[in-house]
């Protein structure tokens, strides 16, 4: 296990999360699950240049096929099979990887940062009142930690999800939300907003130094505590295969603090959060 | 190209593909949530805030229509980047499901909406994002 290198991790946590949760639409499907079981089971071909252009060019047809609707993983995805096929032409890809991985996770979050910094309704804290309260998938957040009971929670839903085409917004009224809830999407605005930005920062800043040094914690705490928020497992499971894959070769605490983390977001995934708040 | 300089295409493809997700953001109303620009959780205009409204018209007459199941990955996508080109490529495979009780209307409307929120309040309002009239052609 610690002969483990930080490469070779990276390349089976990509193929593990295809194999767990598959991606795609029509025959992309079990095509790109074929390959990331291919690859699991035959370490020595997930080696190969040829097999990650071809899970780059799947991963990128699927972008092509679903415009403008995939998810922004799947992008990420097709960028990360790109940057494995490349670095394995090499001798020693296990550098490129690393440099591939820690760019592209300080890319990631240097847009998504900019997008919630230009956008109209993030930093006024108004896309989490709305959003904890709409999305099903936050169902669990929104009622035990913004303390909104499954009452309050349909009432303000429905009065959210109204399609009031060309109404004036002063014509229809919404009843002002509980203070505790408030707060909370007050602290999740800010949490997010810093996180990102910090993830964005460390992860490009000149490796060894400054805000750098920080890039693992930062990253390891955001998966542990995002994807236990938001149910989207693969993105994590991505970001963690890529913050596998910048570990420093005597870093094996840090791999197994990211190992760790991937077997949460599944447990997090597998747990049945209906039948927790039925329990409360 | 030497090895070194191929490891910048990755980023160099994230870098672009983002780049033209604002610009359609910006110019063409694509939700921030889709097109690769990493703006999924950074605003309420996502897919799910916007819908569609299908309308057969005649002269003096206006008839909404359901949106038929087999229709609904193009419609998601139609509300996601609302491109007039889409539009009435979309409006076109709507004529064989437009027939009201009495006849076929000569033309097919769609309209697309995004819910805003008030930032006060939160008070919902449906917002005209874009909007195409196609005529059927006749028998």
């Amino acid at each position: 296990m610690r002969d483990l290198d930080a490469g070779d991790l990276a390349r089976k946590l990509t193929l593990a999360d295809l194999a767990l949760r598959p991606v795609g639409a029509g025959w992309l499907r079990p095509g790109l699950l074929a390959l990331a079981l291919l690859g699991l089971v035959l370490p020595s071909v997930s080696r190969r240049p040829w097999f990650w252009l071809l899970l780059a060019a799947l991963a990128g047809l699927r972008l092509i096929s679903s415009w403008p609707l995939a998810d922004n993983h799947a992008y990420l995805l097709a960028y990360w099979c790109l940057a494995v096929a490349i670095a394995s032409r090499e001798s020693d890809p296990a550098p490129a990887l690393a440099w591939s991985g820690r760019v592209l996770i300080g890319l990631v979050f240097t847009f998504a940062v900019l997008w919630k910094a230009i956008s109209p309704d993030f930093l006024d804290g108004r896309f989490f009142r709305v959003t904890l309260v709409l999305d099903g998938r936050l169902e669990s957040f929104t009622r035990i930690v913004g303390g909104l009971d499954a009452d309050e929670l349909f009432e303000r839903r429905a009065l959210l999800a109204q399609h009031a085409d060309g109404v004036a917004p002063d014509t229809l009224a919404v009843p002002k939300e509980p203070t505790r809830f408030r707060t909370v999407a007050w602290l999740a605005t800010l949490a997010t907003f810093a996180s990102e930005g910090a993830l964005a920062l460390a992860f490009l800043w000149p490796l060894g130094r400054g805000p750098s040094r920080l890039r693992d914690p930062l990253l390891i705490g955001f998966c542990a505590i995002t994807y236990l928020v938001a149910p989207v497992s693969g993105f994590g499971w991505l970001l963690i295969a890529l913050g596998v894959a910048q570990t420093p070769p005597d870093g094996f605490r840090t791999r197994v603090a990211y190992l760790v983390v991937f077997g949460l977001v599944y447990v997090y995934d597998e747990i049945d959060r209906a039948g927790l708040l039925n329990t409360l | 190209m030497t090895a070194r300089a191929l490891r910048w295409l990755p980023p160099a493809l994230l870098v672009a593909v983002a780049l033209h997700q604002l610009w359609l953001a910006s110019t063409r109303h694509l939700t921030p949530w889709c097109g690769g620009g990493f703006g999924m959780f950074s605003t309420t205009d996502g897919r799910y805030a916007r819908h569609l409204h299908v309308y057969g018209t005649s002269p003096g007459v206006r008839v909404e229509f359901e949106i038929p199941p087999e229709l609904d990955e193009r419609v998601r996508a139609a509300v996601a980047l609302p491109e007039d080109q889409r539009l009435r490529a979309l409006a076109r495979d709507f004529a064989p499901y437009a027939v009201s009780d009495f006849e076929s209307p000569d033309s097919i409307r769609l309209e697309v909406y995004a819910t805003r929120w008030d930032a006060a309040t939160l008070a919902p309002s449906g917002v005209l994002l874009a909007e195409v009239e196609v005529p059927i052609a006749g028998p």
